[in-house]
């Protein structure tokens, strides 16, 4: 069990979050069938100044960044590979993939410096058919409930960075919401 | 896996082991041709055929159960003497088995093909021809036997064969008389049964109609023997039994030999009327009902039970059980290596006197675990191994066919049966090794004109030769035919284009001789049958090497060929040598890794920009592991050449480093990683550093075909 499981579970669905209290929103726009699709469930994480959310159903469990061991000839936004419990598991970096950054966090190999590494910086570890695989970001925040309403496609101009399959809103609130297997390429 | 599942998997591992056993029998009666039949043999087998038939009607594989059921027939008229083991006999035997392991081969992918069902209807058809053609009826020699009719109705129809058979070989028959405590007469019997079948045969085992006394039970043995009698009373020596010599009423009557016992009355009762029997005190009544059934020494009556009850003690185990059990240890290893780091690391800070003795008492505690838990992998890597015996004998009977369609005499050698390799290995050694022999009877050996024309013996000789060499097995096959003809190897490959004339002239003969490794190429002027199944020795080498084995050619023309093939004893555990490159830590599997030397500038040679070393008289690929992998041009330092060996291939890897050997478990690195050449896993140290594993033979093949790395990077 993770250790964030606690976390996670207080971070669940609470009806009274969806509808700030004493606010009536207008009967949203959409089908009635599409009312009924259930809540989108994703864990939120930030990379530098952005929030992301990934489907929790797809997230194994979130790690501390262990010691990673240098994979060679293998692309670029792998930055290793991890030991989780006796299993080794590709540690991808994020921020390459989406554009954040344009050189892997220098995590790995003998010459590794993890002081640019911030405190707070975790793996979310993902279920993929695949072959599991982490992500590495710059911390986790929670998990939030979208109701179909509170979901955007992606704005115009963000199409090409890959996985982005939309955006989740809540007041003030916004999240980029990711496509694992995108992600993972 | 449903029940159904579960139970067809049973059924289908089940039916292989019979069908092994039965395989491994016949083999035996095969060699031993026109000899002396071993009843006990002939009854294994018989029981083995009908057990498959009775599994397999359970199943409903009705081709199977048909089959079986035919072959059982024929066996049981074999073992009562009403079928002569002539040689379409124990040919028919022989293909029953190949037929039965096809069949249950389609069994198990849930298939039935025409081509296979008409072969074991054919097949069927003919067995049921031989079992019909019984043997011509001969004078009944029981007729002759001093034996009253009342025992005599009491053997069965096997028994009475053995005693026919005995006699028909003028083996002297006696009635062995023993009695026993009925507290532990079986024990009593057995060692008897024991001492006597060395001599000869126990046909029949019968509850004596001389009683014995108040909590005595007495038997009398019938039993043949060639051997004098003196030596017969020698071994019932310090046992309760007396012989009793049976004589025979031969119409030339020669006196019948004086009875040894005294008591030479004739049985009055038969053996299964129990109710008749002056019966012993009521504690014992049931021992004396149970008779007939632990009567156990009549193998015919042993059948019935023998069906019931699972042919082996063994359990059936998923290999991959195994292997999560075998990661399991491995974990536990690397527990118990920190635990021993913070015994020393808590014995050097303290001063204290107590914690020090602390310190000592969990050293001495986790050395007892480490023990321990090398006695569990070491029970974990003997659960996956196997004897080569198993492929030996698939081989052995397939070479006897190939021979015989290539129109070639040949004897097959086989020797090391015993050694063990862990499971997955024995599994995938059969194919290679069957295409090396096949190679050799096609290209090796021989016809019988040609060799008895070069004095050398008609039929021709594969010997098949395992021998275990600490953590890996030699395997040798080799054979004395012809050779490998060194010039025509060279034509050849300048005909492929794959060598220039001058390079086919200036090659040495070793590496000449290797050549017959590369995919496609064959010298076979004509295409046999065999050759024309179009698998290469390429295939071979590619097939070793996957078992991170070696592969080697010595040849001498004339005089034959040997195959080398090294292989290590398990993947499981790997012994690796942990090396350092440019900072980087990777483990090369000890099994690949030839020789290790320090490396001098100076010792490197270049051909066209690629570094090259002599190493003994041959000149290998040099290959520096910084720069292959991308970590920079390579220390100025001192340096490391470790030769790399894989099948007939060698290069030299160069590393910076030696940090020592380890015993490693390597883990796959999953799919998304799996397609990264020259790494073939990962391991952990147990200092929390996950290791990569270099895939030798990946990185030798790049070495030695360098397009393709071109291509790929």
């Amino acid at each position: 069990m993770s250790r964030f499981a606690e976390q996670l579970e207080r971070f669940f669905y609470d009806p009274q979050e969806a509808l700030p209290p004493g606010l009536e929103l207008p009967e949203p726009r959409v089908q009635p069938s599409a009312r009924q699709a259930p809540p989108d469930e994703r864990l939120c994480f930030r990379l530098e100044n952005e929030w992301y959310a990934l489907p929790v159903s797809l997230v194994r469990e979130v790690s501390r960044v262990a010691p990673l061991t240098e994979v060679p000839r293998a692309p670029a936004s792998l930055l290793g590979v991890m030991n989780l419990r006796g299993e080794v598991l590709p540690v991808y970096d994020l921020k390459l993939r989406l554009r954040l950054a344009t050189r892997p966090a220098p995590i790995a190999g003998p010459r590794a410096d993890r002081t640019g590494l911030p405190r707070s910086a975790r793996v979310i570890i993902l279920r993929s058919p695949r072959g599991d695989a982490a992500v590495l970001v710059d911390a986790v925040q929670d998990v939030v409930r979208l109701m179909p309403a509170e979901v955007e496609p992606p704005p115009r101009g963000t199409a090409e960075r890959d996985g982005i399959v939309g955006l989740g809103r809540r007041g003030d609130r916004l999240w980029i919401l990711l496509d694992p297997e995108a992600v993972l390429g | 896996m449903s029940d159904r599942g579960r139970e067809r998997s049973e059924f289908l591992a089940e039916s292989a082991e019979i069908l092994e056993t039965l395989g491994r029998d016949l083999l035996v009666l095969d060699e031993g041709r026109g000899g002396e039949l071993d009843p006990e043999l002939l009854n294994g087998i018989f029981r083995g055929a009908h057990s498959l038939k009775g599994l397999a009607g359970m199943f409903g594989e009705d081709r199977l159960a048909t089959l079986a059921h035919a072959a059982e027939d024929l066996l049981d008229h074999l073992r009562l003497g009403k079928v002569e083991a002539s040689d379409p006999v124990v040919d028919s035997l022989v293909e029953v088995v190949d037929v039965l392991q096809a069949l249950l081969a389609e069994a198990s992918r849930e298939e039935t093909t025409g081509a296979l069902g008409s072969r074991a209807t054919g097949l069927a058809a003919r067995l049921r021809g031989l079992t019909q053609a019984t043997a011509p009826a001969q004078v009944d020699l029981l007729d002759q036997l001093d034996l009253d009719p009342a025992t005599r109705k009491v053997f069965t129809e096997y028994e009475e064969h053995r005693l026919r058979e005995n006699l028909r070989k003028g083996m002297s028959l006696y009635r062995v008389r023993a009695e026993f405590d009925l507290s532990d007469f079986d024990v009593g019997l057995a060692k008897l049964n024991g001492q006597l079948k060395p001599l000869g045969e126990v046909i029949s085992t019968l509850p004596s109609q001389r009683p014995g006394d108040e909590t005595g039970i007495a038997f009398d043995l019938i039993y043949g023997t060639r051997r004098p009698e003196r030596e017969l009373l020698a071994a019932l020596e310090g046992t309760p039994a007396t012989a009793e010599r049976l004589g025979r009423l031969e119409p030339a009557a020669l006196a019948p030999e004086p009875p040894a016992a005294p008591v030479g009355k004739t049985p009055k009762k038969p053996r299964r009327a129990k109710g008749a029997k002056p019966l012993p005190p009521a504690p014992a009544v049931s021992n004396v009902t149970a008779l007939p059934s632990s009567n156990g020494a009549a193998p015919a009556r042993a059948d019935s039970e023998a069906s019931l009850r699972s042919l082996t003690e063994t359990v059936r185990v998923d290999i991959r059980r195994l292997d999560s059990l075998m990661n399991a240890v491995g974990e536990l290893l690397l527990i118990k290596g920190n635990l021993q780091r913070l015994a020393e690391s808590a014995g050097h800070s303290s001063a204290i006197g107590p914690s020090r003795a602390w310190s000592q008492e969990l050293t001495r505690e986790s050395r007892a675990l480490e023990r321990k838990l090398e006695e569990v992998q070491e029970g974990l890597l003997g659960a996956r191994m196997v004897p080569l015996g198993q492929v030996f004998e698939k081989l052995a009977r397939l070479v006897r066919r190939l021979a015989r369609d290539a129109g070639k005499e040949l004897e097959l050698v086989l020797s090391g049966g015993e050694v063990e390799l862990d499971k997955l290995i024995v599994e995938e050694l059969s194919d290679p090794l069957m295409h090396t022999i096949r190679n050799a009877i096609d290209h090796g050996i021989e016809a019988p004109e040609v060799r008895e024309a070069q004095g050398k013996p008609r039929k021709g000789r594969i010997s098949l030769r395992a021998v275990q060499r600490g953590n890996r097995v030699l395997l040798e096959v080799s054979d004395d035919g012809a050779g490998i003809n060194e010039e025509r190897v060279r034509e050849v490959a300048v005909q492929r284009g794959l060598l220039t004339a001058d390079e086919a002239r200036e090659l040495p003969t070793r590496e000449a001789q290797n050549l017959i490794f590369t995919p496609g190429f064959s010298t076979a002027r004509s295409i046999s049958e065999l050759s024309g199944r179009g698998v290469g020795l390429d295939v071979v080498k590619t097939n070793i090497a996957s078992l991170s084995g070696l592969i080697d050619v010595h040849s001498e023309r004339g005089n034959g060929t040997t195959f080398e093939i090294t292989l290590p004893v398990t993947l499981a555990i790997v012994r690796a040598l942990v090396v350092g490159a440019e900072g980087r830590t990777y483990a090369i599997p000890l099994s690949g890794v030839l020789e290790i030397l320090s490396l001098s500038a100076s010792e490197v040679r270049t051909v066209e920009r690629r570094e090259l070393l002599p190493v003994r008289g041959r000149t290998l690929p040099l290959v520096r592991l910084a720069p292959l992998f991308g970590h920079g041009p390579g220390t100025t330092g001192p340096l490391f050449a470790l030769v790399l060996g894989l099948a007939q291939e060698r290069i030299a890897l160069v590393v910076d480093q030696l940090h020592g050997q380890q015993d490693i478990v390597v883990k796959p690195l999953g799919g998304r990683l799996s397609h990264i050449r020259g790494i073939s896993g990962a391991t952990d140290l147990g200092n929390r550093q996950t290791v990569l594993v270099l895939d030798v033979g990946a990185l030798i093949e790049d070495s030695v075909a360098p397009e393709w790395k071109a291509e790929a990077l």
